[in-house]
């Protein structure tokens, strides 16, 4: 019997028998809507979790240089910081180091007290060069980035993030106006876009970022910096950059072994690979779920395919007597569960689809259309037709078509 | 045609008792022959269809169809014999429910491996009377009418035998009869025709009656009269 022969036949049976046919049907479709469903909202909320990280780390292709070894690592402060990392310790790292395209020169503080007029806020107070923002991918509301001239001018200007506009300009424009960060008074010269909340709930928009210069110079009097960070070339790669940054460095603060590194060279890679396996661990358990709702339909195609082997024996005796091959009969029912299976599949496709965006929209992730989940889906049906099928077909075959004609 | 040598048939009863159904049973059946099997009910004659029909084998013993010897085919060998060499008619008719006459008649062809031959079927229906029929339902048509259809079925691959289990035994007498004779007219076109019944006035269509009894051939008998719509009688 040819394959197209007995699509066309398993099609007619269907059509013709379509109480049961939408019956297996929404057995399939449940579990595979629940399966294209759960994958999108999971690969949403990983998305989500690692646009929300990038946010606050930066981009994955930038490490950071911070001072002290690792086993001192810790949040940079004022006073804490280890003085080992200088202004030259940066240029020679984006003159001399393999595969880095650009140095950023960072020196921050935390709760710093920022006043206008008679409001004072709490932020962070960072001291960065011209490309910082750029690298780090912040962008402006209004008014200036820093600029290559604010920094070797030591110009007192500053660029801020939403929180200082909430916290000191409740109900007048900052732009222009005159804040003081310590005691020192700058200018404000651009306003950050908003940058939400990180994965903790806290807020990212308490920043405020000065020239370098001027935070070294002017208000903090620090020749050293707190964080270096190098954007790569090959991100895939970092393992031979931050190898030669090492020996740059270590040549440089005359370090020789056994003598332990007095930095620290952090790859965002690693933490965001983290923040990818416990969103991805939550897609799988999502899929887990999506697959016991399967594993449910196709118990239900199952047991609705035995029924009908038993109904349809004697339909089977006529088809074996008159010269149906046990391959014949089992092709048939088998074809038979895949088609079911298939439409079952592509009305839960639908289902499901629709199921996530609504999902999506409610918790305000943005939708996600996986192909390949929808590829998968299909696949599965079609696998679950052809798993749960073969029993029922395999019964089918093997009903003796002497008995099957006098039953 | 059909040539059996020494059949035997034992089947187990649950309890595993064995029960001979045929006893060292051989005859021989020539191409055209119109012959009936006649019994009483478990006298043999269904298992003796059975494996001239090629849905069962012999315990022991030797079957031949058409010169070979088919005794010890597997299953899908014997599968291929019925699809091409044997055409069945049975006393429920058999058609396949929700399916209309056109498309049972095209079951058989489904199996062949060749393609179906455009218009075969509804001439099919045409040469047993249903040439209107074609599109309806099984459940749309009288008995009779659903006899015709399973005829044009067994027809529909054009074996050489076909074999009859009781195809009057659900039918009235007019309708019956009308069934015989359209089986007379395939056997005078030259079909091997093996028709099973207890019915005495049925045998009469036929030119030869096998009467089995307790698994044995009891008599083998040629009868003189024609059936009434033969104008010549088969090889």
């Amino acid at each position: 019997m040819k394959l197209g022969q007995t699509i066309s036949l398993a099609l007619r049976t269907l059509i013709r028998n379509p109480l049961r046919s939408f019956l297996m049907m929404l057995g399939v479709a449940i579990g595979i809507a629940s399966l294209t469903a759960m994958a999108s909202i999971g690969e949403a909320t990983q998305q989500e979790t690692i646009r929300q990280f990038k946010r606050m780390v930066g981009t994955y292709d930038l490490v950071s240089i911070v001072p002290g070894a690792a086993s001192t690592r810790g949040m940079p402060s004022l006073t804490t910081v280890e003085p080992s990392l200088k202004f030259d310790d940066a240029t020679a790292i984006a003159e001399e180091a393999d595969g880095v395209l650009q140095v950023a020169e960072v020196q921050n503080a935390f709760d710093i007290d920022v006043k206008y007029r008679d409001k004072t806020t709490v932020s962070a107070v960072y001291g960065v060069s011209a490309n910082w923002l750029e690298m780090r991918e912040y962008f402006l509301e209004t008014g200036d980035v820093i600029t290559q001239d604010d920094i070797a001018s030591l110009a007192r200007i500053a660029v801020i993030g939403q929180d200082i506009v909430t916290g000191l300009f409740p109900d007048e424009d900052p732009m222009g106006k005159q804040i003081r960060i310590g005691n020192v008074p700058f200018a404000v010269k651009g306003i950050l876009v908003s940058r939400g909340a990180g994965p903790g709930g806290g807020s990212l928009d308490g920043v405020l970022f000065i020239p370098v210069t001027t935070a070294s110079k002017r208000l903090f009097q620090r020749d050293y910096l707190t964080t270096i960070t190098a954007q790569l070339s090959d991100p895939g790669r970092p393992g031979p950059s931050i190898e030669s940054i090492t020996t740059i460095l270590r040549e440089r603060h005359g370090i020789v072994p056994p003598g332990e590194d007095d930095f620290t060279i952090s790859d965002s890679r690693a933490s965001a690979e983290q923040v990818e396996e416990v969103s991805s661990t939550l897609a799988t358990i999502l899929t887990g779920v999506a697959i016991i709702a399967m594993i449910i339909g196709g118990t239900v195609i199952m047991s609705l395919m035995l029924i009908a082997v038993s109904e349809r024996r004697r339909e089977i005796g006529v088809r074996r007597a008159v010269g149906a091959t046990r391959t014949d009969v089992m092709l048939q029912f088998l074809i038979e569960a895949a088609t079911v299976s298939v439409v079952g599949g592509l009305l839960g496709i639908t289902l499901g689809i629709g199921g996530a965006t609504i999902t999506a929209m409610q918790q305000e992730l943005p939708p996600v259309l996986l192909w390949d989940t929808i590829g998968f889906a299909v696949c599965v049906s079609v696998g679950i037709g052809l798993i749960f099928g073969l029993q029922p077909a395999w019964k089918a075959a093997n009903i003796d078509p002497i008995d099957a004609l006098q039953s | 045609m059909i040539a059996v040598e020494n059949l035997e048939k034992t089947y187990r009863r649950g309890d595993g008792t064995p029960v001979m159904a045929l006893k060292n049973v051989s005859f021989t059946i020539g191409e055209g022959e119109f012959v009936t099997v006649r019994g009483a009910s478990g006298s043999g004659k269904s298992s003796l269809l059975n494996i001239l029909g090629c849905l069962d084998t012999p315990t022991s013993g030797v079957y031949r169809l058409a010169g070979e010897d088919v005794s010890n085919y597997t299953d899908e060998q014997r599968s291929h014999l019925r699809c091409r060499r044997i055409g069945f008619v049975f006393q429920s008719f058999n058609l396949l429910s929700r399916t209309t006459a056109l498309e049972n008649v095209e079951v058989p062809a489904l199996y062949s491996g060749e393609r179906i031959e455009e218009g075969k079927a509804a001439a099919l229906l045409e040469r047993v009377g249903l040439a209107e029929r074609g599109g309806h339902f099984v459940t749309e048509l009288s008995g009779g009418e659903q006899q015709r259809v399973a005829i044009a079925r067994a027809l529909m691959n054009d074996p050489p035998l076909l074999l009859a289990d009781e195809p009057t035994g659900n039918l009235d007498s007019e309708a019956g009869h009308s069934i015989m004779e359209l089986l007379g007219e395939l056997s005078n076109e030259g079909r091997t025709i093996i028709l099973v019944t207890h019915d005495e006035a049925v045998a009469e269509f036929a030119q030869r009656e096998l009467i089995i009894r307790d698994g044995l051939i009891a008599s083998d008998t040629l009868r003189t009269a024609k059936p009434p719509a033969s104008e010549k009688t088969g090889s």
